[in-house]
């Protein structure tokens, strides 16, 4: 049984890389045929990707990026928790934050926090953070009130037994009661901030890795474009496996699960 | 123990009306916040509510606006039917084949979800140009994981025991899969659509001001380069309109069915 189960699994682990391997080879013929500016080499840019690691300004615009996601997503993380804490102190707000504030920035179209972003604050990176935040912060109220939503009451009722102190009582009780739903929360609008997001800096920076795209659409370079999306792959691959899933699993409602 | 609930209920709906009163204060607060501001600052900064609500009403009634609404609709339906299709088909054949399971589940999953939307579109301008194939396009890919990931969720949370029932029930596999995992699925599809929806009109209009020579998003692209501001606004009050809307009216309603028709242990 376990020595049939394994060979499933060869065959599983053979198909598998077997057709990122047969993708290469296609794309390699297939660039061979084709003018760069179209479909550039796996070689061009594997050349174009290193330059991330050697050129220190490519790199410079990699480490812009990944600093401004990672503040953009703070920020709207501590919003969203600001809110859900809002309505389970007075749930007469609960109407307020659920079907307005939510639904608004739920519904609004991410190109248009762009577009006005850049008439109200003009080029900079605080207009990127702005964006940036607009866009992500529907993921993480939906989230945090998730969150505040399923704590235990019984556990609650607890804490109020174990010390008045509202703030202890907050870090001690409800914070890590919501972790599960808030790094969950995080996963998605980190994922959406690398995604989507990224529109911000194709209108509201000079540096970042959405300017670097933006540049070399506007002159054919194909190799860079490629270059770009598969730093993004990488950045967001990297930091996911070794940042967020052991997080996600270190607060796990199911612990047993997770182990 | 059901006087306990009435009672609840019966606070619940009273101070119900409460929350959307503070509701429709909040939003009548904003408008007014949003008017008075606008009474300081220039007109190409933030224009005021009534002329953004006046450029409302000439999109109505302006025919080429409209048809551009309309294209847009097809960009958002087109892709959400291909991007469903191809999850669907995806997520199958991953369930039922063992042996596609890492490639599909292992390689293309991840790669799509970590794939930026930003450079689907370039790549699209680069390989269709500016067009509809890469407005379609670029969504689609933008929507893929999303319904792979939910599609194969609802498949790997079927009961067995269900399905062993159905085994036992009938023969025919066809007959078994219409009636027994289909009905099953209906959350797991539902919410793959809800999430869809939402997500490519956030896309469709960022994929139509770059990649596209139709739509709302290439009349906001004209409106930002002429500092036109009401039309901007104009053109995302009718998103959320359209979003808002279809939340409140469709998708919210079957949702709360599916939850009552699909709740376990109760």
């Amino acid at each position: 049984m376990a020595n049939k189960r394994t060979s499933a699994t060869t065959t599983q682990r053979l198909i598998a890389d077997g057709a990122v391997v047969a993708v290469i080879a296609v794309w390699w013929m297939g660039a061979r045929h084709l003018p760069a500016f179209v479909l550039p080499g796996p070689l061009d840019v594997l050349k174009e990707m290193a330059r991330f690691l050697i050129d220190g300004g490519t790199a410079y615009h990699a480490a812009v990026s990944f600093g401004r996601v990672v503040v953009s997503v703070t920020i709207a993380m501590s919003l969203a928790l600001a809110l859900a804490s809002v309505v389970r102190a007075a749930p007469i707000f609960d109407e307020v934050v659920e079907r307005r504030i939510l639904t608004f920035f739920n519904s609004f179209p991410s190109v248009g926090w762009a577009i006005l972003g850049v008439v109200w604050f003009k080029i900079s990176t605080p207009t990127v953070l702005f964006i940036q935040t607009a866009i992500i912060l529907p993921f993480c109220i939906i989230n945090a009130l998730a969150g505040f939503r399923q704590i235990d009451p019984d556990l609650d009722e607890l804490g109020l037994s174990l010390t008045r102190s509202p703030i202890r009582r907050f870090f001690k009780v409800t914070l890590p009661l919501v972790a599960p739903f808030l790094i969950a929360g995080l996963r998605v609008s980190y994922g959406i901030c690398w995604k989507i997001a990224l529109v911000s800096e194709l209108f509201g920076a000079s540096s970042g890795l959405g300017y670097l795209l933006m540049r070399a659409q506007t002159t054919s370079d194909a190799a860079t474009v490629f270059a770009c999306c598969l730093v993004i792959v990488l950045i967001f691959g990297v930091t996911d496996y070794f940042v967020l899933r052991p997080l996600a699993a270190r607060f796990s409602v199911n612990q047993d699960h997770a182990s | 123990m059901i006087a306990a609930l009435a009672s609840v209920s019966k606070t619940e709906s009273n101070s119900r009306p409460k929350t959307v009163v503070v509701a429709h204060l909040f939003t009548l607060a904003v408008l007014l916040i949003w008017w008075g501001y606008s009474q300081i600052v220039p007109d190409y900064q933030l224009p005021g509510p009534g002329p953004v609500a006046r450029r409302v009403g000439s999109f109505l009634t302006n025919g080429n606006d409209l048809t551009q609404l309309g294209i847009s609709l097809l960009h958002v339906t087109a892709a959400i039917g291909i991007a469903f299709v191809l999850g669907c088909a995806l997520a199958v054949l991953s369930h039922s084949f063992q042996t596609l399971h890492l490639l599909i589940d292992g390689r293309i999953t991840p790669f799509l979800n970590a794939f930026s939307g930003i450079g689907w579109l370039f790549l699209a301008i680069l390989w269709f140009g500016l067009n509809d194939t890469t407005v379609i396009f670029a969504v689609t890919l933008i929507l893929l994981p999303f319904t792979i990931i939910n599609i194969g969720a609802g498949l790997r949370e079927l009961d067995r025991d269900l399905l062993e029932l159905g085994k036992s029930l009938s023969p025919n596999p066809l007959r078994r899969t219409m009636k027994i995992v289909v009905p099953l699925l209906l959350p797991y599809l539902f919410t793959a659509l809800r999430t869809s929806f939402g997500v490519s009109w956030k896309v469709v209009l960022t994929a139509e001001l770059f990649g596209g020579n139709s739509g709302v998003g290439y009349l906001l692209n004209v409106a930002r380069q002429e500092f036109d501001t009401e039309t901007i606004f104009a053109i995302i009050f009718f998103i959320l309109m359209f979003v808002a809307g279809s939340e409140i009216v469709l998708f919210r309603p079957i949702q709360r069915r599916l939850d009552r028709r699909f709740a376990r242990g109760q």
